[in-house]
């Protein structure tokens, strides 16, 4: 189906979650080219209230909280999409592989292991690998990727056996496809289908782990701006200056919100469009 | 002359382990000649799905053999397009029109696929022979880009005919080909397929629980019970004179057959 | 004009141009029947007969008062049983005449049949809820009532859960079930559809006797017109929607007044003679929301005209016993 076709007959929800995101990416791009002030440099008293040329006003730092926040948008957004997306794509590519599997000992020890890691908490499992690992903005992605692709396995594996049983794949058979053939053209495309229905959501809970986890220090480090990094920074001023965590708060929330709707606007999508 | 195209001997599958164990199907032989439509007739566990599927190739036998023109089969796995066994000569429609199409193939990707894998030829010239291939079971071209989401349920199993006759198959195996669909679509499929069968010199095999329709297209029926192949003749003989209790059981259960049923008590008829 | 005798009894059950609809949303709706039409009188049976889009299935929603929770409305017509109307019923109303008065068998019956209860459990409950009496008296009604159904070691059934029961076995539960307090009207709705032939012909025959010893009407839904002509006496045959002929059975197999009921029959496989070309129908069964303007059927009509394709689906024109809704019934005895 072209992407033209879906965008025209995509349901309102899934549009106004588009939208948001859109315009929130394309802020994060234009917000810091445009603005006279760089994300990080110190242009004005700490705390200076909201002005002209300081719509968001100024941080603890004395830095431009408005430049800032859309800065952080992009780094923000960047490491949701890679942290959700890889997991998926590799997740689910080993899962069909194991799925696959002639003999019933492959099968049972990808069973093993991938109930081995699903069985922790993910937060859990995040935390003890950037221990082992270190931080910053690549430790979390690997902490990320390494306890999530399991989840993708398991259900791609189990998805794969299913549709070793369905009649068009019997069909292939029949039609003497090779096991390749079957596997890339007939079972890929229809798990991955199902799997990237999986992708939005994890990506506004990617979100908030990133956000959670700069927050206790473990994530990106500043000054790099960074929602969560953010947040942590500004809790102090809550009680004098909360604009230093809710403008930030509203946009990550707003983020959140944008792709939450987009992907139930596109799973509704999928079930009435695509029977 | 043995002219007999496919053939299965003395076929037994066991399905479970240990005390579990059941024979789906028990000491079976079924065989078609070429140009010949016969049937398969039981209802649920009677076996002739997986009868069906032996002979198709996707499931081994724990007991018999399968003959191609009269040449041994084995169900082993072969290379694409290059068949050390003729198993692609046997093809098969399958009875769930919604789960027996790729969901994310159109109509015509999925024939020109079977097409190019089974001649080789260019992607463009395999899509042209498959538009015409489903125009020659009812499928216009602009049905045939759709998903088969969008299709009904006799369309899509014209999709899976044109599909099942891309690589030239000598026997065609249908697997109640027409349970899923409605009536008016029904009719079109059973034309379709006699007339394919008359065109191309197919041999069918039709698998239904269905006596009437059984009757309507076969020259010859086997009846099967648990697992056994009961009895078996010519399809006008068995029904009006069925000689085995169970498909005497089985045709008095047609709505509407006592009227034309003979029945036999004995030996003699009354 | 003199009466001569008492008035006659309205039908048992009465549907006159029955509209219904999905709501989908914003004061649109999506039709899927326009218009039904069909009596049915006390201890008579009626067969509905037609395919994928004709509504029959809503049609039995719209009798058990469950449009609602399916999503639909009635919003055109009326229904009427034993007199009153029940078109505008509301649920506790419906919960009166449901099992009471009209009696339900769905097509699947583990969908009627809860999977953790016992069958004794499920039945007691439809038996308390009309005799009541004590633990005795319930429970051997319901060996009375297992036993009516002819179910075989009806005390051993009693204590399995549904699983556990054959296809057939549980199909008489759940038409035990639904005779359990006498209805006036059983509506079944292609009971036997999913059941092996063997044992469909029990069933079917075990419904005829219930209908005998009980005095129930009988409204069946099949699209198997053997079925419909062995059971019974009058046919209505539905397409996309609409009634599109009513009858007598063996008159509408015999010489049908409407292009489709024809066709039906010629698409018959029991009725073909062997090797012959079965005559179809070209083109798809037409779905809820794609209704062509005029007479529905007419794109796929053999005798259709210019005048079929304008204006509204016509409505049943009855002459004597019969109605059909073909403008151009006088010429299908003419056409080939």
């Amino acid at each position: 189906m072209s992407l033209a076709v879906t965008l025209k007959t995509l349901n309102r929800e899934a549009l106004y979650g588009l939208s948001i995101i859109v315009l929130v990416i394309l802020l994060g791009i234009i917000v810091p080219i445009a603005s006279p002030n760089d994300a990080s440099g110190f242009v004005a008293d700490p705390l200076a209230p909201p002005s002209i040329n300081l719509p968001f006003g100024a941080d603890h730092m004395g830095r431009d909280l408005f430049v800032r926040t859309f800065a952080a948008a992009r780094l923000d957004i960047v490491l949701a999409v890679l942290g959700a997306s890889v997991p998926i794509v590799v997740g689910t590519f080993i899962g069909v592989l194991t799925g696959a599997a002639k003999r019933k000992i492959a099968g049972a020890l990808w069973d093993a292991l991938i109930n081995a890691i699903t069985a922790f908490p993910e937060i859990v499992l995040v935390l003890a690998i950037i221990t082992m690992i270190g931080g910053g903005w690549n430790g979390l992605l690997y902490a990320i990727w390494l306890s999530r692709w399991a989840q993708y396995a398991r259900l791609a594996r189990a998805k794969t056996l299913k549709l070793h049983e369905s009649e068009f794949v019997q069909a292939a058979k029949v039609l003497g496809y090779s096991r390749i053939r079957i596997m890339a053209r007939h079972i890929m495309p229809n798990v991955y289908s199902e799997a990237i229905a999986y992708a939005l959501s994890d990506f506004v809970f990617i979100i908030v782990v990133i956000g959670g986890l700069s927050f206790l220090g473990m994530g990106v480090r500043p000054p790099t701006p960074e929602w969560g990094g953010m947040l942590a920074e500004g809790r102090i001023y809550l009680q004098t200056t909360p604009r230093l965590v809710l403008f930030p708060g509203a946009i990550l929330s707003l983020t959140a919100i944008g792709v939450a709707l987009f992907a139930q606007g596109l799973a509704r999508h999928r079930k009435e469009v695509v029977r | 002359m043995n002219n007999t195209l496919l053939e299965c001997r003395d076929i037994t599958v066991r399905f479970g382990r240990g005390s579990e164990a059941f024979d789906a199907v028990s000491d079976a032989s079924v065989k078609v000649v070429e140009n010949e439509a016969i049937g398969i007739v039981g209802e649920s566990g009677s076996g002739k799905t997986t009868l069906a599927r032996v002979l198709v190739g996707l499931q081994t036998p724990d007991q018999g053999d399968v003959l191609l023109e009269n040449k041994f089969l084995d169900s082993g796995e072969h290379t694409e397009g290059i068949s050390q066994s003729d198993r692609w000569k046997v093809q098969m429609v399958f009875q769930d029109p919604y789960s027996s199409l790729n969901p994310m193939l159109a109509g015509k990707n999925a024939v020109a696929e079977a097409i190019q894998v089974w001649t080789r030829c260019s992607k463009s010239k395999a899509m042209n022979e498959a538009i015409e291939l489903l125009g020659d079971v009812g499928i216009p071209p602009d049905q045939a880009s759709q998903l088969p989401g969008k299709l009904s349920g006799g369309q899509r199993q014209r999709v899976s005919v044109a599909r099942a006759l891309a690589p030239r198959p000598k026997v065609l195996i249908a697997d109640e080909p027409t349970s899923s669909i409605d009536q008016s679509a029904q009719a079109q499929l059973l034309n379709l397929l006699r007339r394919l069968q008359e065109e191309r010199k197919l041999a069918i095999i039709f698998i239904s629980h269905d006596l009437n329709l059984i009757r309507y297209l076969t020259s010859r029926v086997y009846v099967m019970q648990k697992g056994d192949i009961v009895e078996h003749g010519p399809t006008e003989r068995v029904f009006l004179t069925p000689s085995h209790p169970y498909t005497q059981t089985l045709i008095q259960s047609i709505p509407g057959s006592k009227s034309d049923t003979i029945q036999i008590i004995g030996n003699s008829e009354v | 004009m003199i009466d001569d005798g008492p008035e006659p009894l309205p039908p048992l059950l009465s549907v006159n141009k029955l509209s219904v609809s999905f709501r989908v949303g914003s004061g649109l709706n999506l039709p899927v029947i326009d218009t039904a039409d069909f009596d049915l009188e006390a201890q008579g049976s009626l067969g509905l007969v037609g395919e994928s889009g004709s509504g029959k299935t809503m049609l039995c929603r719209a009798l058990i008062g469950t449009l609602a929770r399916h999503g639909a409305v009635i919003n055109g017509g009326s229904v009427s049983f034993a007199g009153k109307p029940i078109t505008n019923l509301g649920e506790s109303e419906w919960r009166k005449l449901r099992g009471h008065q009209i009696g339900y068998v769905p097509q699947s019956s583990m969908a009627g049949l809860n999977p953790i209860l016992t069958i004794k459990s499920q039945l007691s409950e439809v038996v308390k809820d009309s005799i009541g009496g004590s633990e005795f008296d319930v429970r051997r009604e319901v060996l009375e009532l297992l036993e009516r159904v002819r179910i075989p070691r009806p005390t051993a059934v009693m204590r399995s859960r549904p699983h556990q029961l054959s296809g057939g076995m549980r199909q008489r539960v759940i038409i035990a079930a639904a005779i359990a307090q006498r209805p006036k009207l059983l509506i079944a709705d292609e009971p036997t559809t999913a059941l092996d032939v063997t044992v469909q012909s029990e069933i079917l025959a075990l419904i005829n006797e219930l209908r005998e010893e009980l005095g129930m009407a009988l409204l069946l839904v099949s699209h198997d017109l053997a079925v419909i002509e062995e059971m019974c006496s009058l046919m209505a045959v539905m397409y996309a929607g609409a009634t599109v002929e009513v009858g007598p059975t063996e008159d509408l197999i015999s010489s049908p007044n409407h292009p489709y009921t024809r066709a039906l029959n010629t698409s018959r496989t029991d009725r073909a003679r062997p090797g012959e070309v079965l005559e179809s129908i070209p083109g798809d069964a037409v779905s809820v929301g794609h209704w062509p303007n005029g007479c529905r059927f007419w794109p796929r009509c053999p005798i259709a005209e210019q005048d079929c394709q304008d204006g509204l689906q016509p409505d049943l024109l009855a002459i004597q016993q019969r109605a059909s809704a073909c403008i151009h019934s006088d010429r299908m005895g003419v056409a080939a």
